[in-house]
């Protein structure tokens, strides 16, 4: 009896040492080596929870209509009309799958056979007309089409640009001052800014192919030559300390000042600088590109009405206020008065210049361009003094 | 009972198999053969030397991977130390970093103006970051980490399962240490190196997170893919895309000719070698702190993720660390139903595939994994594990192709778009991982046992369920607990494949980082890391 008790102490010692090891070992010991189990499998109830729970919220209804929206535009916008429009129409249930605006139109294109998407809300006017050319959206004229700059248009009605975005040059406050700051496009090839560029990859950016279209355009216009904006984009390139993969990361970047000057466009800038990050923007003296943010409806759209009824509000007077005093989009209407648009937006249409861009030719030319500037410019900038960039 | 369904029933799964995994890459392939296209690749200097870049990351990682797991393997199997097996357990995480995220944090962490760069920029006065971590170095570093796992895991399994007497018979004969080791040792482990090279090897080529987020100028043949898709060059995507499915393939062919014959392992009855217990007290003592102190290594990016997820939205710029941590984070995490939608979603496609994972292994196991299968088996098992050599993005381009024409007759159907296609995607993509599991299982089954619940009157059912089953568990629950976590994290073929019904989690991770929501993307890694981690953790329990 003593010894037997002993012995389990000794066990139980051993175990609080070791306990991992000795547990395995005791379970082991006290199964049967002979017994078979009975079913190979005890424990897969949470699995089947799960997935039972999965089928319930799948199927759990709202009979609502679904409305599916494609969009770069971000959680802050979509969520603001989501909301208000719901309110307006409450049989409709908005859904909105957030992406960069090129992968819309992979998506769209991808989906063509059994289209899941209604609406195509946001993105560079240049990317819709290659939709159009692909016949991913169908004709709808809102009632406020004619109260937009006429080139919003599409040909065909099949999409309409419903905000403006132009693009800023863009500085960390914290360590260049407003007086410091470039000025203009050309400033930015100022040996102050070496290595202290920062550039949105300008691949996947809307964005940035308008500002690269708009300088080769330039050149073109100037010297007839291609030749002359590409050898400014290599200048930049020689400036340039990295392309960065996205806008967060980038506003990211200048606010840790890895770099201190950046372009981007300006609505994202507003946004930031509400959310306390210490961003400075100036206007290019010579005009800068402002691109067409457009809006269609996607062909085979399984909820055209309600597509229809979302891209009228968009264009609404009341939802254009809402998105320029909420989520700093400028309107694209210009019936607009000028007294109830909320000060930045005064201000932009007071200070900004508008480059002349010839959209028509970058959805044609620009392609080209940018598999030009990836392979032969990009990583391979040279100076004014010829020396080789990073 | 293989023998009453005979070649008819393995013909079908044949047959089915070759539909789910090779005929949407045949399609893929059809689309690329376009003359133009062709001419296009192979004249663009671009294209050679982003398809070059892929081959040599590929190769360094697997070296980088290699040296880097097979020491650790050796020293946790061989060497007695304190705490080993949390340690050995610990070090196996860098396998539940989730992929995109997981990567971020390698960002925040090593990046130039990341903890560690300006711990060092602090310590040693620099005016400036001491290195940016971009292009090539940075892949590989995150390669290295991602997958020097693969060489730990699968070296510690061949280790365990070593003769020891083939060992001591060395040894008896005169054979030194390192005689030993190059002799007997490294030869007996030829097939689980060969095993995990060729894992290491074509998840570097198919890698797109690390490149796509450090690579910048840098391209590798999966960048560049979706570089020429931005820029409409569809063909020629087409064309890239087939090229990186046929350099998989001959890495593949290539490395299963070095993986050789099993007969050694196969023959070996005797019990793995003892640990040796380290007896000076200072280098235990070193070993222990050295141990501990990698492991913490190791661990930085998740706890780097743990921290920027606790971080609130807009509360941290340009502070070395966050001034405000709280789980703001999760309370949306789970209070927003149209957040919590995308990790039910990922958990049902995961579990869903898994299963049909699991089933499909099991049917090619039944019809083809026995010793005495015959000539099925190789057919069966090449398609089982073609999958791995297709790279995620490649198979879900194949997919999306396949399944966007209403074709009964050539077996194609209009898929994309609807919920069915992404757990389809990770049912094939699954199936590599579960029936490697399952098909070694079969082969190494006594057919004694079978035969004698056959002659004690169970019938094949009762065979199948009470001695078969059982005796497979442990393959099945490593290659289901694998499986479902690749499925849950999946990011690359996610991207292509996902609608807003079954939005999975990582799609949800990238949203949340374009808007800017750092510490919502961090929280929904923390979570799918925990999920992981656990599911891991149920698998490999014996």
């Amino acid at each position: 009896m003593r010894s037997a008790e002993c012995g389990v102490n000794e066990a139980n010692a051993e175990c609080g040492m070791r306990s991992a090891e000795c547990q395995g070992e005791r379970r082991v010991a006290a199964r049967p080596p002979t017994a078979i189990p009975h079913s190979a499998f005890r424990t897969p109830h949470w699995l089947l929870g799960v997935t039972l729970l999965a089928l319930l919220t799948g199927c759990g209804g709202d009979r609502r209509t679904p409305l599916v929206i494609y969009s770069p535009h971000g959680r802050d916008l979509l969520t603001l009309l989501e909301r208000r429009f719901e309110q307006l129409h409450p049989d409709v249930d908005v859904r909105w799958l957030d992406m960069g605006s090129q992968e819309v139109y992979e998506r769209l294109r991808s989906e063509r056979a059994n289209p899941q998407a209604d609406l195509w809300f946001g993105g560079p006017a240049t990317i819709f007309a290659r939709g159009a050319r692909d016949s991913l959206l169908e004709p709808f004229r809102p009632d406020w089409a004619g109260a937009i700059d006429p080139h919003g248009r599409a040909p065909g009605d099949v999409y309409f640009a419903a905000y403006e975005t132009p693009v800023v040059l863009v500085y960390a406050e914290q360590a260049v001052k407003p007086e410091e700051a470039p000025q203009d496009w050309d400033d930015l090839l100022a040996p102050r800014w070496k290595g202290k560029l920062l550039v949105r990859d300008p691949l996947a950016s809307g964005t940035m192919r308008a500002v690269w279209g708009m300088i080769i355009e330039r050149g073109l216009k100037a010297t007839g030559d291609t030749g002359a904006g590409f050898r400014w984009l290599r200048r930049l390139d020689a400036q340039t300390k990295e392309y960065v993969l996205n806008g967060p990361l980038l506003d990211q970047k200048i606010v840790r000042q890895e770099g201190l000057v950046t372009i981007w466009d300006l609505p994202d800038i507003l946004l930031s600088r509400r959310d306390g990050l210490r961003l400075g923007y100036v206007f290019p003296k010579s005009g800068t590109p402002v691109i067409e943010d457009a809006i269609g409806i996607v062909r085979g759209a399984r909820h055209r009405a309600a597509a229809q009824a979302f891209e009228e509000y968009v264009g609404s007077v009341e939802a254009q206020l809402l998105a320029a005093r909420e989520a700093y989009r400028l309107p694209g209407r210009l019936d607009l008065p000028l007294d109830s648009l909320p000060a930045w937006a005064r201000e932009v249409r007071r200070v900004m210049r508008v480059a002349d861009v010839d959209w028509d030719a970058l959805a044609e030319r620009g392609p080209g361009w940018m598999r030009y500037w990836d392979e032969s410019v990009r990583g391979r900038g040279v100076g004014e003094g010829g020396e080789s960039g990073s | 009972m293989s023998s009453r369904f005979g070649p008819a029933a393995r013909a079908a799964l044949t047959l089915l198999l070759a539909w789910l995994v090779l005929y949407p890459i045949l399609i893929a392939v059809g689309e690329a053969a376009h003359g133009d296209a062709i001419r296009a690749f192979a004249s663009r200097p671009g294209e050679w030397r982003a398809l070059w870049a892929s081959v040599w990351i590929s190769f360094a990682s697997v070296a980088l991977a290699g040296a880097l797991g097979v020491p650790l393997a050796f020293l946790f199997e061989w060497l007695d130390l304190p705490g080993r097996k949390a340690l050995g357990a610990l070090i196996a995480l860098p396998a539940v970093l989730p992929p995109f995220v997981g990567v971020i944090a390698f960002l925040f962490l090593y990046g130039e103006s990341g903890f560690v760069a300006r711990a060092v920029q602090a310590l040693f006065g620099l005016r400036s970051a001491p290195w940016r971590l971009q292009g090539a170095g940075a892949i590989l570093l995150v390669h290295a980490y991602s997958m020097y796992v693969y060489f730990y895991l699968f070296t510690r399994a061949g280790l365990a399962r070593l003769d020891a007497s083939l060992v001591e018979a060395a040894q008896a004969l005169g054979a030194g240490r390192w005689g030993t080791l190059r002799r007997v040792t490294l030869p007996l482990l030829r097939q689980s190196l060969a095993g995990a090279a060729l894992l290491v090897f074509l998840t570097a080529l198919g890698s797109f997170s690390a490149p796509y987020v450090f690579g910048g100028g840098f391209r590798v043949m999966t960048t560049q893919i979706v570089a020429t898709k931005l820029n409409g060059e569809l063909r020629l995507a087409m064309v890239e895309t087939a090229t990186l499915a046929l350099v998989a393939l001959a890495g593949l062919a290539v490395l299963r000719r070095t993986e050789g014959e099993d007969l050694v392992t196969a023959l070996g009855k005797g019990t793995g070698p003892r640990r040796r217990p380290i007896h000076r007290a200072s280098l235990r003592a070193l070993a222990t702190a050295a141990g501990w102190l990698f492991a913490a290594l190791l661990l930085l990016p998740h706890l780097t993720l743990l921290l920027v997820s606790l971080v609130p939205y807009g509360s941290w710029t340009t502070e070395t660390l966050p001034p405000i941590l709280s789980v703001v984070n999760y309370g949306r995490l789970f209070a927003e139903p149209e957040r919590l939608r995308p990790l039910v979603n990922s958990l049902w496609m995961a579990a869903a595939s898994t299963c049909a994972a699991v089933g499909l292994a099991l049917a090619a196991g039944e019809l083809a994994g026995r010793r005495r299968a015959g000539r099925w088996r190789g057919p069966i098992a090449a398609l089982v594990a073609l999958p791995w050599a297709v790279p995620g993005t490649v198979f879900a381009v194949a997919l999306a192709t396949t399944f966007s024409v209403h074709q009964p007759l050539a077996l194609r159907w209009v898929l994309v778009g609807s919920v069915v296609l992404l757990p389809f995607a990770y049912l094939v993509r699954s199936l590599p991982v579960t029936g490697r599991a399952v098909l070694a299982g079969y082969w190494q089954l006594d057919p004694a046992l079978e035969e004698a619940a056959a002659s004690l009157g169970a019938g094949l059912w009762a065979t199948f369920r009470r001695v078969t089953l059982p005796l497979l568990k442990p393959a099945l629950a490593a290659g289901g607990s694998l499986a479902f976590v690749a499925s849950l994290g999946d990011f690359v073929t996610s991207i292509v494949l996902y609608t807003y019904d079954n939005r999975p989690i990582s799609i949800e991770i990238m949203s949340s980082l374009r808007v800017s929501e750092m510490g919502v993307a961090a929280a929904f890694g923390v979570v799918l890391m925990v999920v992981s981690a656990i599911v891991l953790g149920l698998g490999a329990r014996r």
